[in-house]
């Protein structure tokens, strides 16, 4: 095979073995790669509704066929298993190294199953794979997993691995590679340390071979020159990183502040990139040949807040910081490095403290059962509680089961602003009401990563959309849901893909990925089978859904009724019922949600 | 009559000196419109901006009124 290496590396951790698999050139091609694959090996090998940190759950790591190529930004890889947060399918994306190192071990997935009996750790160094013990390595955090596991492979491999909160079971633990990078949403580090996989090395030098070397040449050449013609007239997502979007978000009112209460946050000056840069920025740091370099190398000098690593990004500013009230960004930022350190997806850790600061004020959890006071805008709090929460210390176990689990637990389901019991990313959708549907109809619970359609509401990319109306947001919506479900097949990052391989029109269409993944694979894809491809990805991850047993597709209360208190969307709630019914419409499902027989048969399953 | 304009992360560089931070206070003549004020300032009015008055959409044909904010940053992926 082109592109694709066509193996499968299959883990059996509960009889320590492992075994070699061929991928079937139909499916390959039919589902794409990375996030297609994943999903067509989860729906054919787990029953939707096992518990999902049973030995029975299998977590899957995908690359794409874009993956270690030329093609800018082609080093991605998802984490793909039954979520144990929302009980639904989770596929979790990340960057950095690891993911090319995975793919040149000349495997393009790996298949974890069962449950060691000990803690082990998986070293795929190309033919030679060997599952080995992590006894020593149990408790240790992730930058001390990661020195310690070069140590005893290859120094020149990459790690992927879980903290305390992972072998804690936090239903928020994200699976770390390369130290500072996660797969972060859903609880894919649960799912590990239910394993007992504290770690997974990689290391190879099998890069993909391509279908048409010239022309992958040639194209990637013209995608990084136009990158970096961009780039050199001024990147805010060079210079400062997502972390400037709270000046963004804040302007238009949906900066997600004291748990939702509001969406202007009067601190958000100070917890921005402009002074990210100016205080604790070292150098912006890139995913491997990554032209963008949005991620941030950080440094904090304080005696309380003391740190370096990477980060923040948008999303953690939002939860650690606006939502939980706290404007310090050396405490902020130190917040982040803990998450990291620990192995916590920021924006679920973050919103869910958010929430419990809320029911604290409001009396609906006595600070007897927290030990402390929890107020909005006590950073020192934040970080007393992630601490709390990695290690399910104290009040720290009901912090640990997320924000849905915890508000119930006091009387108070409403507080908490999930969807499939997952916390919402940084956009309010009252004020952007095409992430409400998004929010809403995601099968994997809320996040920006299932379809993020703030790219036109906010960013204006391609287009810009006015984001107060719900006007043409179904269609939006579940195009932009299969674009995603596209670009995380492909192995490609989104902040380079939505911008440069597709064309600059507002119902995006993917001619460009269409040509990189034809190049590379050989197989002639034109963007319409792409598509179809991934429409069909959505649709299968819907079906795990409903086997799963989550039908209702809503939005928390507070969304659906608690208008805006202030700011340009003032006012506004977030009016689902306006979109719901045209979206299942545009996408084929009958009024519930559920696809028919005839989409089904349209898309082969 | 007194307005605000602010422009974010790369777009600071198109203010002039003496600006708090990403934010300064101008004052324009009546009828002046949002496409006025981001010439003035440079800003490209084209598909690489968005442009907000206090915050929401609106066309760059508008007339401003006493205290609004006109923002504006270069159109790109974020968070």
């Amino acid at each position: 095979m082109y592109g694709w290496h066509g193996k499968i590396l299959r883990i059996d951790l509960t009889n320590l073995k492992t075994s070699v698999e061929e991928v079937d050139p139909q499916m390959a091609r039919d589902y794409l790669g990375g996030r297609g694959w994943a999903i067509r090996y989860l729906y054919d090998e787990v029953d939707p509704l096992v518990d999902p940190l049973a030995p029975e759950n299998k977590l899957i790591f995908a690359t794409g066929p874009l993956t270690a190529t030329t093609a800018p930004t082609g080093n991605r890889y998802m984490v793909v298993t039954k979520s144990p947060l929302t009980g639904a399918v989770a596929h979790s994306n990340s960057g950095g190294d690891f993911p090319t190192w995975m793919k040149r071990t000349g495997f393009d997935m790996f298949i974890f199953e069962g449950r060691a009996e000990k803690p082990v750790y998986l070293w795929v160094n190309e033919d030679q794979v060997e599952i080995r013990s992590a006894e020593h390595l149990w408790g240790k955090d992730v930058p001390a997993t990661t020195d310690a596991l070069l140590a005893e492979t290859n120094p020149k491999s990459k790690v992927a691995c879980i903290g305390p909160a992972g072998e804690n079971l936090v239903l928020m633990a994200a699976i770390m590679n390369d130290k500072h990078r996660a797969a972060a949403r859903s609880g894919v580090g649960a799912v590990m340390g239910s394993k007992n996989l504290k770690g997974v090395v990689a290391y190879g030098r099998k890069n993909p071979a391509f279908a048409d070397d010239e022309a992958m040449r040639k194209l990637s050449l013209t995608i990084a020159k136009e990158v970096g013609a961009d780039i050199k007239k001024g990147s805010s997502l060079r210079e400062y990183g997502t972390a400037y979007v709270p000046q963004v978000t804040n302007t238009m009112g949906i900066l997600p502040t004291r748990n939702f209460q509001s969406g202007v946050f009067e601190g958000a000056d100070r917890i921005d990139g402009v002074a990210l840069k100016e205080k604790y920025l070292i150098r912006p740091k890139p995913c491997y040949r990554c032209p963008i370099a949005c991620g941030r190398l950080t440094a904090v000098d304080d005696e309380k807040y003391g740190g370096k690593g990477e980060g923040p990004e948008y999303e953690t500013i939002s939860s650690l910081g606006s939502a939980c009230g706290v404007d310090n960004l050396a405490a902020l930022t130190r917040a982040n490095y803990w998450c990291n350190e620990l192995g916590m997806d920021t924006i679920s850790a973050g919103m869910t403290i958010a929430a419990a600061m809320e029911m604290y004020e409001k009396g609906y959890i006595p600070e007897e059962d927290i030990g402390q006071p929890l107020r909005f805008g006590d950073a020192d709090a934040v970080i007393a509680m992630l601490r709390k929460m990695a290690y399910r210390d104290g009040f720290g176990d009901a912090l640990a089961e997320g924000s849905y689990r915890l508000a119930e637990k006091y009387g108070h389901p409403e507080i908490a602003v999930t969807t499939r019991k997952q916390e919402f990313p940084g956009y309010d959708p009252r004020g952007s009401q095409g992430m409400g549907l998004l929010y809403a109809t995601s099968n994997k619970g809320a996040s920006h990563m299932e379809g993020d359609v703030a790219y036109e509401e906010v960013f204006g990319v391609p287009v810009k959309d006015d984001p107060l109306t719900t006007d043409g947001k179904a269609e939006l919506v579940a195009r932009f849901q299969n674009a995603f479900a596209l670009i995380d097949s492909s192995g490609l990052c989104v902040f380079l893909a939505v911008r440069y391989v597709f064309s600059k029109d507002r119902m995006i269409w993917p001619t460009r990925l269409a040509q990189l993944m034809s190049h590379t694979t050989g197989v002639e894809y034109a963007p319409e089978e792409v598509l179809t491809a991934a429409e069909r990805i959505y649709n299968l991850e819907r079906l795990f859904l409903l086997k799963a047993g989550s039908t209702v597709d809503t939005l928390p209360p507070r969304m659906l009724n608690e208008p805006l208190p202030e700011g340009p969307a003032k006012g506004r709630v977030a009016e689902l019922d306006k979109m719901l019914p045209e979206f299942y419409e545009v996408r084929g499902w009958d009024e519930n949600g559920v696809p028919t027989r005839e989409k089904l048969a349209e898309l082969g399953l | 009559m007194r307005i605000s304009v602010k422009l974010i992360a790369t777009y600071r560089e198109l203010l002039p000196p003496g600006a708090q931070g990403n934010r300064i206070e101008i004052d324009v003549p009546q009828g002046t419109t949002v496409s006025d004020v981001m010439t003035r300032f440079g800003v490209p009015l084209d598909e690489r901006s968005v442009i907000v008055v206090n915050g929401a959409t609106v066309p760059l044909s508008t007339v401003l009124a006493e205290g609004d904010v006109v923002s504006a940053f270069s159109a790109i992926a974020g968070g």
